[in-house]
């Protein structure tokens, strides 16, 4: 339908700027003119496709999966339950950099980082509360270590609104999620047990300041 | 007045002005790392790049290095220019360890910032990074050299703007190294504000570290009470605990930094000890309780005595706001008035501080620097406020000359010549050096009183003579130098010195110099609590009331008299005579524990409150977070309990100034703002000082100055002859001065985990000469007899201290409160060897 | 003895009538969301009962027992009784409209209309103008924006299209002679006068879809800009009772035009009830074929199909209508 184009029409259905001109309103009087038939012809024409289209629906098999009887494998990035994942190495991935809280718009994320005797950063607790959460996904995006992952499991309900509140071993799993290889800390150059200065990927050995060797 | 066009918008400054601050004036933010308003430019970072389109200058230049001239046009969005910014922090960005996450400094990184607005994104260079090893520098401040840019900002904080160089930069090029020579405690008081000033994460603040995200804290303009100058600060907080707090700009006060005391003194705010809950009899109750117990319990005792059977002892550390509630009910219920300090003496000090400093005498900290002589009497900077040590560096930078009349061995991070003198002697010394400093010609024409001052005044030749040659070079100096500022303190002075400090002002002034006068008092609200002071009411009075069984009822308002009165034994048995002991405080102490009711206040951070300063300036702190127990405390490292509800877990304490209203009128059940207005109206009513005390909220920034002086009043009534008999009054005696610490004295700073690391054992300081009279060497351990007891400390020998004196420095460790009268003096015998 | 008889069979058709209808409402929200769900390619409710007959009364049970909610700042008188108004006035329609010819039972003549009014066509009408007090009401009661607009688009709605739909009763009037219903369905003994009459059923069709607000003229409740329109802030069963009337008028208008224009219950083979139902139904399932079809109209559209189309045409058909009947 060239809808903004036409000027006037014999329902009315004109664009709100298209105050219509007084002859409009003589035209539909217009017994003679053909461009009142032409406009109720196509009006009843177009109604008529419309109610024969839902009328063809009335014959056709439903598209609805019903849910608990039949469960559709969802794509591997649906955005579901969030889970905290693991490095390669078996360690946590979080360092509770507080990206993800800072990046949740409903705050649903709370957290406390902490130091390990390492100097490793961890979250001492890590809470979500899947109540509030929304499930877009922007924790994921933000953060910078893999560690906080969606999943395409969904079937969380509880009758018990604060068994939504997830805490940390709740969230934490043994394994990397999506992303298998990556480990912060190799990056990374901070000591931790993972590795000392200079040993990190593309690092160059730690300067010798007491040295006049250039 | 240069005016130049800069991003197409004329703008005029002073001469002098670089481009980069021309620039900041107009609003607009050229990206900087070495560049710091307090520490000038250097051109180092090469971020500030902008281009110069027409002037005396064309091309890409930097900003920072420029001075505003006219006809200069300036773009900062030069397309040539933006680029050579994004070389720059590329360039910057190829040795970044790329460890944002696990970095405190992120979120408040400028780094950070400058990176994503240069548009940097992907690291290009392939070759290896360099790394550093990091350093111990101490419990407050984290090194991480990884992320170092090389802007040089620390090194020029620590060794030219502060003054100590056990921090500096070694190593040349590509592996320029920012630390010490070695692992150790970094020996400044100023350490925090390396954090502050590292664009980047190299210096991160330890004691908060990895506590949160700059992002997520209740931050609020708060001030510091751990000494008099009131300092600015920014107080964060998070899971209802302060977590740290930061400098925040003053114009008058402390400009762009704050010493660790100020940084770290907050702990006890979120102290473990503090007690959160009213006690009556010792027994848990809620707050209601509590305070209908406390009003039951005054007019229970109040039925059997006379009204002033009650006394009130208010605190130099409350607010304003509390010290005049205290004042406000003591008059409605028709007690004695409250008196605010233990100590009479340093009361009066205080009281004769406060009527002497008339407005144009006063000096702010930022005058201060502009001085070019300081005569310090009787204080001890770094030891009582280090920020007056810092100010005191930036006039001696810009030539001005400090001299220091003091027993105590004062060290300084700058250079300054010390008179170690008695506290006996120091208004004899004083007065000559003043004496010699006037030129005569000068005040011919004075007044009767100022020329008989003049006249009677010692000569130079009373110095001993080790001090006479540099005394008279100095009176040289001084004589030559315009803008002089007497610093005074008085916590150890002598009363009379104070009010000869104000006298010497004057005669300075009367001969043509700008003279100013700078006070330390105390604590943080000693000047308000001095304006409320009733001069016939000491404590002393209160105590001797509390012996002799005509005070039966004791009200303590935030102050703990066992932590500051020089005698606990007399103290114990006059409060053991009480019938009615009421605490309010926000700090354990022994007065929480012998209360018959107690109730909990709420802190500066919980509450806000006016504070004045030791120039007379009133200054607001806001509300931080609204108190409670922190979900830290609670939770004990794990997860927090899952608590629903308004109530804030533990937050029962409210403001001191809530209760006292609560107790005096029968309860009424007004909320903490509107429970603030009375004393406030109050204060404005009755006090001519402050009857333009704006409502809580509404005073600015730079606070608003306070004159109470007495104009005239006692000025030049100093009488020579007497001080030159009281003199040589000692003999073989020492007289032991009980002094602050950095770190260990003051109160509230003596409650932080950090800062007692940084502490150093309780210690005698003893004059080289007078310990080798009697065999002492700085290994030995000594036992000083008090008059109650004796105290066992270990010996310092120091060489700049007055001779016939002994420094005992008032420990939070050391049991010294065993002296019945001060000043105290001991003979040689009363100090002996301890052997192991 | 007769009269007590004439009561007792009063209250039962009261009692039918009204059973009836609610239980017809009740499932026609059923049918209508099962229809409109093939409509729209999806099943429509299948979950309470076998095909989800059960579905009113969980509905019901839901809405009995939620919290009924009057908001802190609404006039609650207003705000209480406009669903009351809105619900009654649509029950009360019925009681003029015949729903089967009159049968004789135990020897006595019973009409199968709960009164037959001589003035049944305007008392009709009375009541339906009525309707705008609820929806007017409520909008204003509960002080909110939403409501408000809601509202006063409901009134202006239901007052502009009343007046076509009063004209395009006139020609039926005017061939049946008679203000009462009984007598209209009997001049359509011959032929349903929908077949003298199409532009006539037609505009009625249109405004009585109007005068009920349903799609694709429910701008008093655009929930995609009003939220629900003037019964945003209502809660538990007064929400129910607007939405009773929204069904029983849906009923209501499928009566009025079986027998205004389909003649009733006439039809063969069948009793005359089942004729009626049928017959009502069919409309029914054509107004929710209309809403699975067609869209929401725009203010300004809605108000110039009203009174710059509607009226000047049914005004025509009268005067056309009129002349035929001279000639």
């Amino acid at each position: 339908m060239r809808y903004g184009m036409r000027d006037v029409t014999e329902t009315g259905l004109y664009p709100i700027s298209h105050i219509p001109h007084p002859t409009s309103v003589h035209a539909v009087f217009n017994t003679e003119g053909c461009i009142l038939m032409k406009n109720v012809w196509e009006a009843a024409v177009a109604l008529a496709t419309g109610f024969a289209t839902t009328f063809k629906h009335l014959f056709r098999k439903p598209i609805t999966e019903e849910y608990p009887e039949y469960k559709r494998v969802l794509p591997e990035r649906a955005r579901a339950v969030i889970i905290l994942t693991r490095d390669p190495d078996g360690g946590e991935r979080c360092v509770a950099c507080y990206l993800c809280s800072a990046a949740c718009p409903v705050s649903c994320i709370s957290m406390q980082s902490a130091e390990r005797e390492d100097g490793r950063r961890y979250a001492s607790w890590f809470r979500i509360n899947f109540a509030r959460c929304i499930y877009c996904g922007l924790c994921e995006e933000a953060c910078p270590t893999s560690a906080i992952q969606l999943t395409p499991y969904f079937e969380t309900c509880e009758r018990d609104i604060l068994k939504l509140v997830y805490e940390k071993e709740d969230l934490l799993v043994d394994h990397g999620g999506k992303d298998k290889e990556y480990n912060f800390y190799r990056y990374a150059g901070v000591v931790t047990e993972v590795g000392d200065k200079g040993t990190h990927i593309k690092e160059g050995k730690p300067v010798n300041i007491k040295s006049n060797m250039p | 007045m240069p005016k130049l066009v800069i991003d197409e918008r004329e703008i005029e400054v002073p001469e002098g002005t670089k481009v980069i601050e021309a620039a900041e004036q107009l609003g607009i933010m050229i990206p900087r790392f070495c560049y710091h308003p307090a520490l000038g430019s250097v051109g180092a970072c090469r971020v500030c790049a902008v281009k110069f389109l027409e002037g005396p200058f064309k091309g890409v230049q930097m900003s920072c290095m420029i001075d505003a001239k006219d006809d200069m046009v300036v773009s900062t969005t030069d397309e040539e220019a933006v680029e050579f910014r994004k070389y720059v922090i590329e360039w910057l960005m190829l040795h970044h360890p790329h460890d944002c996450p696990v970095c405190d400094e992120g979120g408040h990184c400028l780094l950070q910032d400058m990176t994503v607005s240069g548009g940097h994104g992907v690291r290009r260079y392939l070759g290896l990074k360099r790394t550093y090893r990091d350093q111990y520098l101490g419990p407050l401040v984290q090194h991480e050299m990884n992320r170092c840019i090389h802007c040089y900002r620390c090194t020029r904080f620590y060794q030219e703007f502060a003054g100590y160089f056990d921090l500096g930069v070694m190593q040349i090029a590509n592996h320029t190294y920012f630390g010490r020579f070695k692992d150790g405690i970094l020996e400044s008081p100023f350490t925090g504000n390396l954090s502050d000033i590292c664009p980047t994460g190299v210096y991160t603040d330890k004691p908060s570290r990895f506590f949160g995200r700059r992002w997520d804290y209740q931050r609020s303009p708060s001030l510091c009470i751990n000494c008099s100058l009131g300092c600015h600060i920014t107080a964060s907080a998070r899971y209802r605990e302060v977590v740290r707090q930061e400098a925040r700009y003053s114009e008058a006060v402390n400009g762009y930094f704050i010493c660790d005391r100020g940084r770290h003194g907050f702990h006890y705010a979120k102290s473990e000890t503090r007690p959160g809950k009213a006690l009556v009899d010792g027994r848990e109750v809620t707050t209601e309780e509590g305070i209908r117990a406390a009003r039951e319990k005054l007019a229970e005792l109040m039925s059997r005595i006379e009204s002033d059977g009650v006394a009130c002892l208010g605190s130099a550390r409350s607010s304003l706001e509390n010290q005049a509630m205290l004042k406000q009910l003591c008059q409605k219920m028709g007690w004695q008035d409250p008196s605010y300090f233990v100590d009479e003496s340093l009361a009066k000090k205080v009281k004769t501080a406060v009527t002497r400093l008339e407005p144009e005498l006063t000096v702010s900290l930022r005058d201060l620097e502009g001085s070019d002589a300081i005569i310090v009497v009787g204080a001890d900077p770094i030891n009582e406020a280090p920020m007056l040590a810092l100010a005191m560096r930036q006039a001696q930078r810009k030539g001005g000359k400090i001299v220091v009349l003091d027993p105590r061995p004062i060290s300084l991070p700058c250079d300054y010549t010390h008179l170690p003198v008695k506290l006996d002697e120091i208004n004899l010394y004083l007065g000559a050096l003043i004496k010699a400093a006037v030129d005569p010609e000068a005040i011919t024409d004075a007044e009767k009183d100022v020329a008989r001052f003049y006249r009677e005044a010692p000569m130079l030749e009373i110095f001993v003579d080790s001090l006479q040659k540099k005394a008279s070079s100095l009176a040289q100096e001084l004589r030559a130098s315009q803008r002089v500022v007497i610093v005074c303190g008085t916590q150890v002075v002598r009363e009379t010195t104070v009010v000869l400090a104000g006298d010497c002002v004057s005669l300075l002034r009367a001969a043509k110099k700008q003279a100013g006068l700078f006070y330390l008092l105390p604590q943080a609200n000693a000047f308000g609590a001095s304006l409320l002071t009733n001069k016939e009411f000491s404590f002393l009075n209160t105590l001797e009331g509390m012996e002799n069984g005509s005070i039966k009822g004791l009200i303590l308002v935030e102050n703990d008299p066992f932590y500051s009165f020089h005698h606990r034994q007399r103290l114990d048995l006059a409060i053991e005579k009480l019938d009615l002991l009421i605490v309010l405080d926000y700090l354990e102490s022994p007065a929480v524990r012998k209360a018959h009711v107690f109730l909990p206040t709420s802190t500066l951070y919980e509450t806000g409150g006016i504070y004045i300063n030791q120039e007379g300036r009133a200054q607001a702190a806001t509300k931080t977070y609204l108190g409670g127990i922190s979900i830290a405390q609670i939770s004990g490292g794990n997860h927090p309990p899952r608590i629903y509800g308004s109530e804030i877990p533990g937050g029962e304490a409210r403001a001191a100034f809530q209760f006292l209203d609560q107790i005096g009128d029968g309860g009424s059940d007004e909320d903490e703002t509107a429970s603030r207005q009375n004393p406030l109206r109050w204060l404005s009513a009755n006090l001519p000082a402050l009857a333009k005390i704006p409502p809580f909220g509404e005073l600015t920034e730079a606070g608003m100055l306070i004159n109470s002086s007495d104009e005239g009043t006692g000025q030049f009534s100093l009488d020579w002859k007497e001080e030159k008999d009281k003199g040589d009054m000692t003999g073989d005696l020492l007289e032991v001065i009980l002094t602050d610490l950095t770190f260990g004295t003051e109160e509230l700073s003596s409650f932080s985990p950090p800062l007692r690391k940084l502490e150093r054992k309780p210690c005698l300081f003893m004059q080289v000469n007078d310990a080798a009279k009697m065999g002492l060497s700085s290994e030995d351990r000594v036992r000083i007899k008090l008059d109650e007891g004796d105290v066992e400390v270990d010996v310092r020998l120091e060489e700049n201290m007055a001779p016939g004196v002994v420094i005992l420095p008032r420990h939070r460790l050391l049991e010294w409160q065993k002296v019945k009268r001060l000043p105290k003096f001991v003979r040689f015998e009363e100090i002996e060897k301890v052997s192991d | 003895m007769n009269w007590i008889l004439g009561f007792i069979i009063l209250i039962a058709k009261l009692g039918v009538v009204l059973v009836g209808l609610l239980l017809l409402a009740a499932y026609l929200v059923l049918l209508e969301r099962k229809f409109l769900g093939r409509l729209q390619i999806r099943y429509g409710p299948n979950r309470a009962g076998k095909f989800g007959l059960l579905q009113p009364f969980a509905d019901t049970i839901k809405m009995l027992t939620k919290e009924d909610t009057v908001p802190a700042e609404a006039d609650r008188v207003l705000f209480l009784l406009a669903p009351a108004v809105v619900a009654s006035e649509a029950l009360l329609i019925f009681a003029v409209v015949p729903f089967g010819a009159t049968i004789t039972l135990w020897g006595k003549k019973v009409p199968m209309v709960i009164t037959d009014l001589n003035v049944g066509l305007l008392y009709v009408f009375a009541l339906a103008s009525l309707g705008v007090y609820g929806v007017a009401l409520g909008g204003w009661a509960s002080n909110s924006k939403y409501s408000l607009i809601g509202g006063i688009r409901g009134a202006a709605q239901m007052i502009s299209y009343e007046l076509s739909l009063g004209l395009s009763l006139v020609p039926i009037v005017m061939l049946a002679r008679s203000f009462s219903l009984v007598d209209i369905v009997r001049a359509q003994a011959d032929y349903p006068f929908i077949l003298v009459q199409p532009v006539s059923f037609m505009i009625f069709l249109i405004s009585a879809v109007a005068e009920t607000k349903r799609i694709p003229f429910d701008l008093p409740e655009a929930e995609n800009e009003l939220g629900a329109g003037y019964h945003t802030e209502y809660s538990g069963m007064r929400f129910g009772l607007f939405f009773l009337g929204e069904y029983v008028n849906l009923q209501v208008l499928g009566a009025l035009v079986t027998v205004f224009f389909l003649g009733g219950w006439r039809g063969p083979l069948l009793p005359p009830v089942v004729w009626f139902l049928i017959k009502v139904l069919a409309v029914a399932v054509l107004m929710i074929w209309v809403r699975g079809t067609l869209p929401r109209l725009r203010y300004d559209q809605l108000m110039h199909l009203g009174w710059k189309f509607l009226v000047p045409v049914a005004l025509l058909n009268i005067v056309a209508t009129g002349a035929f009947l001279l000639i």
